[in-house]
């Protein structure tokens, strides 16, 4: 069964029509690229899931329970985690504090205003973890806002990991990277999520971090889905050579 | 271990100063620790929040005209007055934030400050209670609870003060180095990203903003059987202005800073004061110093001086 | 009696307009400053009463109202661009708390300035000759001077919105407003644009003292009631709207004098009432926008 499931998703901006009765199922050890130019509702769709937007119509449902109508801050206490398209970090924290704090938001005792030793010990073990997995256990102590525009990118996945989500939503992890970074992110990524345990959907402008990421691919294109499939079926697509005028096609070579 | 050791010789100098000071410096050092704690308390909200509050004197004031209140018509002892007025201020606090928190930035400030001025005209208004513009005179500092006459003698009272200022002070500290002042921290750094994270970050807000108004509330609370009166310059916007830059002054974000600054700015006051008429040139000199070349305030570069060698040292 | 309550309605608006004429002085300089520099400036009730009194005395020595009504405006203006260039300058890219500081200090420094200057007693000033008759509205007397505020007012107001639309100065100071770094890479000089709007900001706020002083006398106790006001009509209005400024100003002249004239008890707790009104309604004002 689909852990998360879309069903005739749209939302309307007045007369502007951003996500039109988008429908896709994500399931459990799964990576699912949402692509499409600019414009075409990526970013929108991932404030729909995780309720930063209310939809003009149609549900999203987590493990079989309905999150339209709760709050981000609800729908992340249910398991599902979030990166943003730009950097947003605790900037003089550090960056083990940085994904403590992440790890904190999913304890049942995050909000304790007194002591809190074994709350902090927990969090801290599971930041250290996701750090860990990362590549980023060796600036563990460093402010955050003093790291490699790269390394911020990476933190950002970590402090997603370290809440120890079921979905989770990555949202242009490679932007700004240059090639070489990008390159390393890749690497690090896939081994992450070759282990089976999460399900993640990816937006993404580079065709070829998607290409070595994803499993299946939904295109959107003014909204609305005009492919679904393996990435092998998408590239044959005519629909969609047709939308990206053949742009993509070279990117996978 | 060390900031502990600090901490007590400190506490044991400031016990022992009704013995070596004169009865008017007693007075002042009083009043410096109610404003002390009135500062700290605007520092949960300032520096571990930053949410910058215009109208920190509603908490004060609020206090100060309910203990009042309570000493002048009930036969409340005066540590049950003074806690049950800290109490007041708190669950008054909870509606204001409730409303301030819809807003965050300059919006914020000016919400606090659209309250306090509210406040403030009110007690122009309600005559019956508050004693309009002559305030409310001949506060007591009633004996009890038990017959208990200890607290009303001018030393007394000034342990009493001091007691309360070291238990806020403990409960500050141990408050914003607990999970729940991690979340604050992650608010002033970030609140889009705290929130993000999966943190109600508005209730947050609330729960620190009613508990800030509750200990400034104390304060004031405090200050009304001090001074033996409450008038409606505890709520104006004056004082808002005055705690934000003692906070400032001595360093946000500290909790020891703004008792510092509030001292200083108290004996500052005091000292131009006596020397000179024209006090307030001085006194606005000094703010610009300090903007200029103590950014941090004077705990904020104490504390930065005294790490400094620690950490070079690892 | 129908005609009396007519000509009450009538001197009473012109109350209103009047008063929104001095508020707007106050007000608009308070926002144009917090526009472009985000600094929210705790002297301007001072810089209102240092106007009032430095009019005061050049209208002594000159013996015009008017010299004193041009010249004031000008010292204190430069008086507030000295500020800008010397202190301010120093601070853009800290947090607002530092400006607070520094505006408070200034507002301390020019307070104690005053009272040493021309001592702790309220000044009262003449009503210029040419204004010092009444006009009959509907039979009611009303006096010309305040009958001139509405009038200049107005004019001014029309004044400072074509200067905004339409000269290249108000066209810096609306993009600066908008996107510093975005005017500085289009080589604007953004500083000469903050010094410059400092200090027509606190001439604006002179201008008001001047234009004042002859109704309720130049005093000490000035600033403290005036910068609430400022702060009133610029929060409703929106912090940094020209226009915004302007419906503030009117609305607080309106529940001041019809509030003092119906409901005196009330008036001055019911602006704030409406102050937190439009915030809950509108974070940012009525025309502002939310940070």
């Amino acid at each position: 069964m689909a852990l998360l499931e879309c069903e005739g998703l749209t939302r309307r901006f007045g007369g502007l029509v951003a996500v039109s009765s988008v429908t896709m199922q994500v399931a459990t050890g799964e990576v699912r690229a949402v692509i499409g130019p600019n414009g075409a509702g990526k970013s929108t769709l991932f404030n729909l899931i995780n309720g930063v937007l209310p939809p003009s119509a149609g549900l999203v449902r987590f493990d079989g329970e309905q999150l339209t109508g709760l709050t981000p801050a609800q729908v992340c206490q249910r398991g599902v985690s979030r990166t943003f398209q730009l950097t947003a970090l605790f900037p003089e924290m550090t960056v083990r504090e940085n994904a403590s704090l992440a790890a904190q938001a999913r304890d049942a005792q995050r909000w304790l205003p007194f002591g809190g030793g074994a709350v902090f010990h927990r969090a801290r073990a599971k930041a250290d973890a996701a750090l860990e997995r990362l590549g980023l256990s060796h600036v563990a102590d460093r402010p955050a806002g003093l790291l490699s525009h790269g390394d911020q990118r990476l933190l950002e996945v970590a402090m997603a990991l370290a809440q120890e989500p079921r979905l989770l939503l990555l949202d242009e992890p490679t932007q700004g990277l240059s090639v070489e970074e990008t390159q390393q992110a890749v690497e690090t990524l896939k081994t992450l999520l070759a282990g089976g345990e999460l399900a993640v959907v990816l937006v993404e402008h580079d065709m070829e971090v998607v290409f070595r990421l994803a499993h299946k691919i939904t295109v959107l294109h003014r909204g609305a889905v005009i492919a679904d499939g393996t990435p092998e079926e998408v590239k044959a697509d005519p629909g969609v050579q047709a939308a990206y005028l053949g742009d993509f096609a070279d990117a996978a070579d | 271990m060390g900031a502990w050791r600090g901490l007590i010789l400190v506490v044991a100098v400031l016990a022992l100063a009704p013995l070596g000071l004169p009865p008017y410096m007693m007075t002042l050092l009083t009043e410096a620790l109610i404003l002390g704690l009135f500062a700290m308390s605007l520092d949960l909200m300032v520096g571990y929040t930053r949410l910058v509050s215009f109208g920190h004197a509603a908490a004060y004031g609020f206090g100060a005209y309910c203990s009042g209140w309570l000493l002048i018509n009930t036969d409340l002892s005066l540590p049950s007055a003074v806690f049950v007025a800290a109490i007041a201020s708190g669950v008054l606090a909870i509606g204001v934030a409730w409303v301030c928190t819809r807003s965050t930035g300059v919006s914020f400030s000016m919400l606090t400050l659209a309250f306090a001025q509210l406040l403030y005209a009110i007690t122009f208004r309600w005559t019956s209670v508050t004693g309009g513009s002559d305030g409310l005179a001949g506060i007591p500092r009633r004996p009890g609870p038990f017959g208990l006459t200890a607290l009303t003698s001018k030393t007394g009272f000034y342990f009493f003060v001091l007691g309360l200022l070291v238990a806020a002070f403990l409960l500050c500290r141990q408050l914003v180095n607990s999970p729940f002042g991690a979340v604050l921290r992650g608010i002033r750094e970030n609140e889009a990203k705290t929130l993000a994270l999966g943190y109600n970050t508005r209730a947050y807000k609330i729960a620190v903003v009613a508990l800030s108004y509750a200990l400034g509330g104390l304060a004031g609370a405090l200050y009304a059987p001090f001074a033996g009166f409450a008038n409606s310059e505890l709520l104006f916007w004056l004082l808002s202005g005055q705690v934000l830059i003692m906070v400032i002054v001595g360093g946000a974000g500290t909790l020891i800073g703004p008792i510092l600054g509030a001292a200083f700015f108290m004996f500052a006051q005091h000292q131009l004061s006596s020397y000179t008429e024209s006090w307030a040139i001085y006194f606005g000199m000094l703010f610009i110093f300090f903007v200029l070349f103590v950014p941090r305030g004077i705990w904020g570069s104490v504390a930065a001086r005294l790490r400094r060698p620690a950490a070079d040292g690892r | 009696m129908q005609l009396g309550t007519l000509a009450l309605l009538l001197t009473q608006t012109a109350n209103v307009l009047s008063q929104t004429a001095l508020l707007f002085f106050l007000g608009v300089g308070l926002t144009l400053i917090f526009g472009i520099m985000r600094v929210v400036n705790f002297a301007h009730g001072t810089i209102y009463m240092l106007g009032a009194y430095i009019g005061y005395s050049l209208a002594r020595v000159t013996g015009s109202f008017w010299v004193a009504l041009i010249v004031a405006p000008i010292i204190v203006g430069a008086v507030g661009v000295a500020f800008e260039a010397g202190i301010l300058r120093r601070l853009y890219g800290r947090d607002g708390s530092a400006f607070l500081m520094v505006t408070f200090g200034l507002a301390l420094i020019l307070g104690d300035v005053v009272q040493i200057g021309w001592g702790a007693s309220a000044l009262r000033v003449a009503v210029p000759d040419l204004l010092s008759g009444v006009v009959l509205l509907l039979g009611e007397p009303f006096p010309d001077y305040r009958l001139f505020l509405a009038g200049f007012g107005v004019v001014m107001a029309i004044a400072i919105w074509q200067v905004l639309e339409r000269t290249r100065f108000g066209l810096l100071i609306r993009a600066t407003s908008q996107n510093p770094e975005m005017a500085r890479a289009l080589g604007t000089d953004v500083q000469l644009i903050r010094s410059g709007v400092f200090g027509v900001g606190c001439g604006l706020a002179a201008l008001g003292g001047v234009l004042a002083s002859p109704l309720v006398t130049a005093s000490l106790g000035m600033a403290a009631s005036m910068i609430i006001d400022a702060f009133v009509i610029v929060i409703i209005g929106g912090m940094g709207s020209f226009v915004g400024s302007l419906i503030g100003a009117f609305l607080v002249a309106f529940v001041q004098v019809f509030g003092n004239f119906y409901l005196p008890e009330l008036a001055i707790a019911f602006i704030y009432l409406i102050m937190l009104l439009v915030l809950i309604v509108r974070p940012g004002g009525l025309l502002g926008k939310e940070d």
